[in-house]
């Protein structure tokens, strides 16, 4: 009976041990675990599309390029716009480029500054404006993606502007053919995604040019600047 | 009766013996402190402790183009013990999106290195080697490739784990009789993430890997 209460006894303290050997190994597991996310946010960007091209102007020129890819900072003297100039229009066209992982909206505001004092002063229904051909096209770029030019196109058209009978001035007479269209920020463009997801060191986008015109005339002497800020967004 | 008590205390003891070695076989753990690279608003937890479980949170954060880093880089040590051969699998639950433009596994780099004794009480086998499996043998960070979709591709991914996924396998890990969890008595190796900022559709992702040590195929020492 001694014997087996001391074996009871050596069992109980070594089943102790091992118990307390237990909890020390509590700490041990077989499995461990990652959990991860992420965010992605609307994402749009308006760069410049390339060099701008200048047409039918007398004098002026191209003070400060586009630079396919880098921020849009251009600026043009369109030279003579009186009758001295010849030519039919002074046509400047501006490439833009977009990019965006959503759906975006291109909005523009434009402001136009005249020395002149009277009605006869360059003012911003005299200066034409439309967005060209839209262009989706490049690896990574959501082609099946469709646009909605809200402008006339090319201001030159025809179709898209004349003299005006009673007047004798010319006018830039279709929707949102010209920049009084645009004096508060209105929208130009909008469309579906334009990029697959690629990386941003990707250059494709979405090309448009935005064209601007205006029809030499007897318009009162003095200086005009013609300011325009385009803005990309993703409601 | 005093003998058939003896024989049950006994029997009991001799149970919980050998529960106790069983449960001291293997053990996997943190391999020290995470790090994250290239992150716009994002971190990553977990101990630095090689004696805590592996219990780690990523938050890549801000993967669009707006975030202008070339990578978003993280690297997961992680440590483990084994008084026997063992393999160290993989499983995944997600990342799910419907939208192909949204972040998808393929999209999230996964690569496995670096394989470093703890201490002392590492063992060192001569006779069998630690083996990374391919295609996860590799730093997803130093080998980014545009696909001709143009999208980023790494040579493994989450893509890549396909039910319980084995990444690594070897011969025994620590030296003592026990995987008991200590500073000294195993190996480290790297589980490393990466994912590219993109043109990604706008949205949140997450998922949950999970790591498990098991006995592997028995190999020499």
């Amino acid at each position: 009976m001694k014997l087996s209460r001391r074996v009871i006894a050596h069992a109980l303290g070594l089943a102790t041990l091992l118990f307390v050997a237990a909890i020390v190994s509590v700490g041990q597991t077989t499995t461990g675990t990652v959990s991860m996310s992420a965010t992605v946010s609307k994402f749009v960007e308006i760069n410049s599309g390339g060099a701008v091209t200048l047409s039918g102007n007398s004098g002026g020129g191209v003070t400060t390029d586009g630079v396919a890819n880098n921020p849009l900072a251009v600026s043009i003297n369109l030279g003579e716009l009186g009758p001295s100039n010849s030519n039919s229009f002074v046509t400047a066209s501006v490439p833009l480029k977009l990019r965006s992982n959503a759906a975006y909206v291109l909005s523009m505001n434009a402001t136009v500054t005249s020395t002149g004092t009277t009605s006869n002063k360059i003012g911003a229904a005299d200066v034409g404006f439309g967005l060209g051909s839209v262009t989706r096209s490049g690896t990574g770029v959501n082609t099946a993606g469709t646009d909605t030019n809200a402008t006339s196109g090319d201001p030159t058209l025809a179709a898209n502007g004349s003299v005006n009978g009673a007047s004798g001035r010319y006018e830039f007479t279709a929707v949102k053919s010209n920049l009084s269209a645009f004096s508060s920020s209105t929208t130009a463009l909008n469309g579906a995604f334009i990029m697959n997801a690629v990386p941003k060191s990707n250059t494709n986008g979405l090309t448009v040019p935005a064209i601007f015109a205006i029809k030499p005339q007897f318009f009162e002497n003095g200086s005009t600047t013609i300011s325009v800020t385009f803005t990309v967004t993703a409601p | 009766m005093a003998r058939l008590s003896i024989i049950s205390i006994l029997s009991v003891v001799i149970l919980c013996a050998s529960a106790t070695a069983e449960a001291q076989t293997l053990d996997i753990s943190s391999g020290g402190q995470p790090t994250i690279t290239g992150a716009t608003g994002g971190s990553v937890t977990g101990s630095s402790s090689l004696l805590n479980d592996l219990t780690v949170t990523i938050n890549f954060g801000e993967i669009s183009p707006a975030n202008t880093n070339s990578i978003v880089y993280v690297v997961v040590p992680i440590g483990i013990r084994s008084t026997q051969a063992y393999q160290v699998t993989v499983t995944v639950i997600g990342p799910s999106n419907a939208n192909a433009q949204a972040l998808q596994p393929a999209d999230v780099g996964f690569g496995v290195n670096n394989m470093q004794a703890m201490g002392s009480k590492s063992n060192v086998c001569t006779n069998s080697s630690h083996i990374f499996y391919s295609p996860f043998n590799n730093d997803p960070s130093s080998s980014v490739t545009i696909g001709a979709n143009g999208r980023a591709t790494y040579p493994s991914s989450l893509s890549n784990i396909s039910g319980s996924t084995v990444i690594l396998s070897g011969p025994v890990l620590t030296k003592t009789g026990q995987a008991s969890r200590r500073t000294d008595n195993g190996y480290v190796f790297n589980a490393m993430f990466a994912i590219t900022p993109q043109f990604f559709a706008a949205g949140t992702s997450s998922a949950t890997l999970t790591f498990t040590i098991s006995a592997g195929p028995n190999v020499l020492c």
